[in-house]
């Protein structure tokens, strides 16, 4: 066999590998992006840590146990609401009305999602708000 | 002043405009007049942007709120250190930032260059000024930083706190040298096209310049890692963020790159393969900088939604076209002069990290995008997070790994089994002992394993060859004790200097071994007086201070810290309060060492008086702090070589 054919044989190797590596990674790790909505209103609990929830904070929900710690809040999207609970440190740029994203396993008996991760968007917009008009 | 900084800002488009035409027109028709005055009208969007710079920094520490950009990314409460930071706080800013490196840029190659008056040169300078344009007409015309506001309010609308950090100072600018840097190997692998350029001078002039600009784009992506464990206060350094890829991933190309092109130099091999890298690079720069900016995905660093998106997607979209277009008109140009010999060979091995960096830069790419490309495709926006990147890139790095031990020692052409047996026996075996050695240390699991082994197994191989180096040189390196191997490295500063950064690499990976395997964690609410314990260590609650700054009341605890019974001082996990953006930042707690870092994070003071303290123990962080350092050490080393050309080469200069 020549030099070539082996090369392409083992850069093939490589490509179908990587390509296994990628597809299932995605199958076993993907996570679905819903909305409180969404989650709400499905049959039946998606599967544990396999979707994603963006929504808001709602005024009046948080509570703080900080010595567990642990933090439980309502989410919602405007429509509907679910509980969140979250077992750890309240992140610095948590506070009512800002959007969040978890991350965890829901239970429709309850209407609590346990999440196992919470990220808080960043208050991107100190830009430009009330600032006014430009100068002409 | 703005008027002048708007006008410095069209009129320095103007100049990148008359550039670009008028060395098109130069080369077409070899005047040589249009060149030169193609040249000077470069040096000219430098000046401006410099004056443009100058303005809005000068704005910006005069806090001077009738600029809009002003208002909005600095307060009067801001240290004057952080408002002159705040020029690559915002999109506009660092829009402008990123022009001003381009022109650093296109300023040192007209220098470097003055004399050479070969029109290759000149060509690359209107690839440069065509970029140029395209920044400038985004800062002139989409989204000026020289906005005036009607009404300018009494105070700024404040610095966002996670920015308040020294790692701002220097972390954007060093990553934008990165970026931006790519630019260059960019030009010259156009201009090769364009001019229908042979032989390989210019391969070693643009490996130098590649080798530049991934030295700090490397070191930019590490101390963004530094600033995240330091700043962010979740005890890790690295979450596969979208920009934390977007930095990575020029970074990969590049180093495939970097091997790649010895091959070039010294087999006339795999042309249109490194030309289509370099372009990959700096599109992969672009695409970077569209990522911070244009806020398509969320992550840490998301910025407000803005309008710039488009524009660089089709800077992109244009640019790797027409490329595209040019290397396959060329392709006669770009035919190999040799064959691979065998698959077991210096450029074998090589051959083979390209494929994996590409793999690994596809991956992530895959990854980043993710969310986009299955909305796109299937109509369900699906993301995937750090399991599916630890999944598939952690085993294409370990392959990399492996060879980063292997292609060094490989000959060129054919390796004979003699050859393999002298160079990986003794590697081998003592890769094999030290993981086996590891063992009982709690390594467990394919992957740790093998990261023991190869970091072994490579440590090895670059010994061997310092050794065997020094052996081949006795009678120099007599009686010369330490100075020997300086002279050894002198001699051959890329060969060695190469080394060195694997050994760095080889750091970094044990680094991240020991604080991803190993780490440690711990919470308790303590009263004043108590103590809780994590590994060795125990930590004893003193009490709680009060503090005002100038920006932000800061509450800390105050920490009695010991380990095995010895004290190791005081530690002060505090969170400040910041007035303008009514929001706490965790300010971490780090005491580090060579073998562990000490954690600790103050989750805050209890209505029942007690205070949570979080702790961490990271194993071995610093090596990947240290491997930073001495991949940089390593690259300056590499860097300091003399040009290496051909003969005939030198002839022709």
């Amino acid at each position: 066999m020549n030099t070539t054919a082996k090369i392409a044989i083992v850069s093939l190797v490589i490509v179908g590998a990587v390509s296994y590596l990628i597809l299932s990674g995605v199958k076993q790790t993907g996570l679905q992006y819903m909305t409180v909505t969404e989650l709400a209103q499905m049959e039946k609990a998606p599967k544990a840590d396999g979707f994603r929830l963006d929504g808001v904070v709602a005024a009046g929900s948080v509570a703080y146990d900080q010595k567990q710690p642990r933090l439980t809040f309502r989410m919602t999207d405007g429509k509907e609401a679910v509980h969140v609970v979250y077992d750890g440190l309240m992140p610095d740029a948590f506070a009512e009305g800002r959007d969040v994203v978890v991350e965890g396993t829901f239970r429709h008996t309850d209407r609590t999602l346990h999440a196992s991760k919470l990220v808080t968007k960043c208050p991107s917009k100190y830009e430009s708000e009330g600032l006014g008009e430009d100068r002409s | 002043m703005s008027e002048l900084g708007r006008l410095a800002i069209l009129v320095a488009f103007l100049c990148a405009v008359y550039s670009t035409g008028v060395i098109a027109w130069g080369l077409r028709s070899g005047l040589a007049g249009p060149l030169r005055s193609g040249r000077n009208a470069l040096w000219a969007v430098c000046s401006l942007t410099v004056l443009a710079t100058i303005i809005l920094s000068r704005a910006l520490v005069a806090r001077d709120f009738t600029y809009r950009y002003v208002a909005e990314h600095t307060s009067l409460d801001l240290p004057a250190m952080y408002a002159f930071a705040s020029l690559w706080a915002g999109q506009e800013g660092s829009l402008l930032l990123w022009l001003l490196i381009l022109c650093a840029y296109g300023a040192a190659f007209l220098w470097f260059y003055r004399n050479r008056l070969d029109p290759f040169y000149d060509a690359v300078v209107m690839v440069v000024s065509s970029v140029a344009v395209f920044f400038t007409f985004l800062l002139a015309f989409v989204c000026s930083p020289f906005r005036m506001l009607a009404s300018p309010p009494a105070d700024g609308m404040g610095l966002n706190p996670l920015l308040q950090d020294p790692g701002m100072m220097i972390h954007p600018p060093i990553l934008y040298t990165g970026y931006v840097g790519f630019i260059i190997p960019f030009a010259f692998g156009i201009a090769v096209l364009l001019m229908n350029r042979t032989g390989t001078r210019w391969i070693e002039e643009v490996r130098r310049w590649t080798l530049f600009c991934w030295m700090f784009l490397g070191f930019g992506v590490l101390l963004g890692a530094r600033w995240a464990y330091i700043e962010l206060g979740w005890g890790g350094y690295w979450g596969w963020d979208p920009v934390e890829n977007a930095s990575l991933m020029p970074w990969l190309v590049g180093t495939a790159f970097l091997h790649s092109v010895m091959i070039e130099q010294r087999r006339g091999m795999l042309k249109t393969w490194n030309v289509a890298l370099i372009v990959l690079t700096f599109e992969l720069s672009i695409f970077g900088t569209f990522l911070t900016r244009s806020g398509v995905l969320t992550s840490v660093h998301s910025f407000a939604e803005s309008n710039i998106g488009p524009w660089f997607m089709a800077f992109i979209i244009g640019s790797s076209t027409l490329a595209t277009a040019l290397i396959l008109y060329r392709k006669a140009l770009l035919e190999s002069e040799n064959k691979m010999d065998a698959i077991v060979s210096r450029e074998g091995s090589f051959l083979f990290n390209n494929v994996l960096f590409v793999a690994l830069t596809f991956a992530t790419f895959l990854g980043t995008t993710f969310p986009v490309l299955s909305e796109a495709v299937t109509g369900a926006k699906i993301s995937v997070s750090a399991p599916f990147f630890n999944r598939v890139n952690v085993p294409i790095g370990l392959a990399l790994l492996i060879l980063t031990g292997m292609g060094p020692v490989l000959s060129w052409k054919r390796a004979t089994a003699s050859v393999l047996q002298r160079n990986f026996l003794i590697p081998t075996v003592l890769g094999v002992v030290v993981t086996l050695l590891s063992l009982p240390l709690g390594v467990k699991g394919l992957y740790p394993i093998v990261t023991v082994f190869g970091s072994a197994f490579v440590m090895a191989t670059i010994v061997m060859e310092f050794a065997r180096g020094l052996q081949a040189r006795k009678d120099v390196a007599a009686g010369r004790g330490a100075m020997a191997i300086v002279d050894l490295m002198a001699k051959n500063r890329r060969r060695y200097g190469g080394y060195v950064i694997h050994a760095g690499v080889v750091m970094i990976f044990v680094g991240v071994l020991g604080s991803s395997v190993f780490q440690k964690e711990a919470h308790q609410p303590l009263r004043t007086g108590d103590s809780m314990a994590i590994g060795d260590y125990r930590l004893t609650l003193r009490g709680t201070e009060q503090k005002m700054e100038k920006n932000a009341a800061l509450t800390s605890a105050v920490l009695d810290v010991s380990k095995d019974g010895k004290s190791l001082g005081q530690s002060h996990p505090s969170k400040a309060m910041y007035f303008k953006s009514q929001q706490p930042m965790t300010e971490v707690a780090l005491h580090q060492t060579p073998g562990e870092d000490l954690y600790m994070i103050l989750g805050g003071v209890n209505e029942d008086g007690t205070v949570s303290i979080q702790a961490y123990i990271n194993p071995l962080v610093s090596l990947i702090w240290a491997g930073g350092v001495v991949m940089l050490f390593g690259t300056l080393i590499a860097l300091s070589d003399k040009m290496r050309l051909r003969r005939e080469e030198k002839v022709a200069v």
